[in-house]
């Protein structure tokens, strides 16, 4: 099978998922629904729809024969490296260390070489935002290792 | 009504703290306008958290200011830098650039500002006076309307230019989909949620918008890592002669009405305005080869057209609910979380906020004419930050803005899996704006076919008997099928 076909499969894999998963869902007595639908309906016909749509999909792809894409630089790749690196330092450390972290670590990766710019963008983006959001728009930030030491 | 609007409208001038918000939203729009990747649709999606401290109008204010001016900046670097800053810019590279490595940047420049102004202010005009009419023939539509006019708005997802007509609707019944997740409305039958209940009143259009346009246009941004741009050099910005009037004049008339049409357009934006605006202004032309060598009448036609899309889009987006294009989806989603429920009711019973909202526009118009003028080379600058340097910024600003918007980290965890989601969509030819648009048009589908169902008692073919209902979904059909019908009709005529 040619990789141009792998984006339909995957839609069709993912529509027929959510089609075998609304089907599990609850109905609802008829004197709730009355002539109008099941919750389960118009996921399900959605799923139908776009089912259709990927047929004409693959037939376009056959008729045309697109390029395959060419594979994306590291600096693609380790930026969704840095997000999930980002979810766990804020899980298991701290929102503010996860940011200072993805920001000084992708400015690297993307090419800065002053070490000194890349921590300074670390640290004066994430305090400017902090002090702009907790003072100004009052909003208070998750607990972790920093924001427990600032609010006690 | 006329009086209230007037005043409403005149308001926005004597209020120091509203016209110093609109100054420093249109410096900030014309940055992120100038900076490559980060267009109007981003920069909005990124603002909108800040704005929920703010008082509706004034909030709804800086958004539309962001339209306003980002749609006009792409244009800076369009003709500087041969980059549009962004999409609805596109066209106006094909002479922008050659106009100014002819020496004449500054008079490209001038054309692009004033065709920009007078395009923005002729839609506001045209805004202030339609919007009001169509609200008073919303006002007769019911649920089967409803559902027929959120088809067609669906429908017209498969004529937005970036991604293929089916790519476009895959992505939007995508959209659709999502807006299904979590508790049914009538019944309260929980969907996908998969045992989560900080789902159970839906995914929030915040962080996924965040994620659909800001995440996933940096991933997309490092595929540009270390690009070498070339810049054209520039005295200062010149305004266009009697001459270049008489030459202009005509095409910028023609693009005003062709952006304003466009953008009235369900799902259709200020890229489509430009494309079109820059090919009639083509078509009409008595000098046509001079097009793509540095004609002004090119940059006319496009400028004037994608900044009257932006007061076009806004209305379907205040009067019907639905969104004209990706950034007033954003738009519209801030118009919800400040209470102001976009339709007939807005304009009966906030018919000064409105007015307000719209005397903003007509205001920013304003400013950015003059900080195009005297500032464009200054903020030219500004679009050569580093990438290594603005990008990083802005992963920080997009997911503080997901959490601040509930206080939820589940948000910034749905804004960084969309960014990928739109990265990949993307890397595949798919637009993210129709899986915006189908998120917000999904709720009002599925409960207005619901609602439907139940006047009709089931019958759904009696929504076919509803004269306006009808007319909707004939133009969804056409807007779906038309195309291949037209060719087929011309094939078989050859």
């Amino acid at each position: 099978m040619k990789n141009i076909y792998l984006v339909p499969l995957i839609l069709t894999i993912f529509s027929l998922a959510v089609i075998a998963i609304a089907l599990q869902l609850d109905t609802s007595p008829e004197m709730i629904v009355g002539d109008s639908m099941q919750a389960r309906s118009f996921p399900i016909f959605l799923m139908i729809l776009k089912l259709i749509l990927i047929g004409i999909l693959s037939f376009q792809f056959y008729k045309n024969n697109p390029k395959p894409i060419a594979l994306e630089k590291y600096h693609t790749w380790g930026s969704m490296f840095l997000f999930l690196l980002f979810y766990l330092l804020t899980v298991y450390t701290d929102m503010f260390i996860g940011i200072f972290v993805v920001i000084f670590l992708m400015s690297i990766l993307w090419g800065e070489r002053r070490i000194w710019v890349a921590f300074l963008t670390a640290t004066i983006t994430p305090g400017l935002v902090f002090l702009l959001f907790d003072y100004v728009l009052k909003i208070r930030f998750p607990r972790g290792i920093l924001m427990n030491l600032y609010y006690g | 009504m006329f009086e209230q609007a007037i005043s409403a409208m005149a308001s926005v001038v004597v209020d120091p703290y509203l016209l110093g918000l609109i100054f420093a939203t249109t410096i900030l729009g014309v940055i992120i306008g100038v900076l490559p990747g980060l267009g109007a649709t981003t920069g909005a999606a990124l603002l909108l958290p800040f704005t929920l401290t703010m008082d509706p109008v004034h909030a709804i204010a800086v958004l539309a200011t962001i339209y306003v001016s980002a749609t006009f900046a792409g244009s800076i670097t369009a003709i500087l830098i041969n980059t549009p800053g962004t999409s609805a810019a596109a066209a106006t590279t094909f002479d922008g650039y050659p106009l100014a490595q002819k020496g004449e940047a500054g008079r490209a420049l001038g054309i692009a500002v004033i065709s920009s102004t007078v395009g923005g202010i002729f839609s506001v005009l045209i805004l202030c006076f339609a919007a009001p009419l169509l609200a008073r023939v919303a006002y007769e539509f019911r649920s089967p309307e409803y559902f027929a006019l959120t088809v067609f708005g669906l429908s017209m997802l498969a004529s937005i230019s970036a991604g293929g007509a089916v790519k476009n609707l895959i992505g939007g019944i995508f959209g659709v989909w999502l807006s299904t997740i979590g508790a049914e409305r009538v019944t309260g039958i929980e969907r996908f949620m998969f045992g989560n209940y900080e789902l159970y009143e839906g995914l929030h259009f915040v962080p996924i918008f965040i994620g659909l346009f800001a995440i996933s246009e940096l991933l997309v941004q490092s595929k540009t890592v270390n690009k070498i741009v070339n810049t054209v050099s520039m005295k200062a910005v010149k305004l266009p002669t009697l001459e270049d009037y008489k030459k202009i004049w005509k095409t910028i008339l023609r693009s005003c009405g062709i952006g304003t049409f466009i953008g009235v357009l369900p799902a259709e934006g200020a890229t489509v305005a430009s494309m079109i605006g820059y090919s009639e202004a083509r078509r009409w032309s008595k000098n046509k080869k001079e097009f793509g060598k540095g004609s002004i009448e090119g940059i006319a036609g496009a400028e004037a057209a994608n900044n009257a899309a932006t007061g076009g889009a806004m209305v379907p987006t205040m009067v019907l609910g639905i969104p004209g294009s990706g950034t007033t989806a954003i738009i519209l989603v801030g118009l919800m979380v400040h209470g102001l429920r976009p339709g007939v009711y807005l304009f009966t019973e906030q018919v000064e906020k409105v007015y307000q909202i719209f005397g903003s526009m007509f205001v920013a118009n304003v400013m950015f004419m003059l900080m195009g003028l005297y500032a464009a080379k200054l903020f030219a600058r500004v679009s050569l930050v580093p990438t290594q340097i603005l990008w990083p910024i802005v992963f920080a600003l997009s997911v503080i803005g997901a959490y601040a918007f509930q206080g939820q980290l589940l948000d910034v965890w749905l804004a960084l899996i969309f960014g990928v989601i739109g990265f990949f969509a993307r890397r595949h030819g798919f637009s993210v704006a129709p899986i915006a648009v189908g998120l917000i048009l999904g709720e009002m589908v599925e409960t207005n076919l619901q609602h439907s169902l139940k006047m009709f008692d089931g019958a759904w073919w009696m929504i076919l008997t509803q004269p306006l209902a009808l007319m909707f979904l004939v133009f969804a059909f056409l807007g779906l099928c038309g195309p291949m019908i037209f060719s087929w009709i011309t094939k078989q005529k050859d």
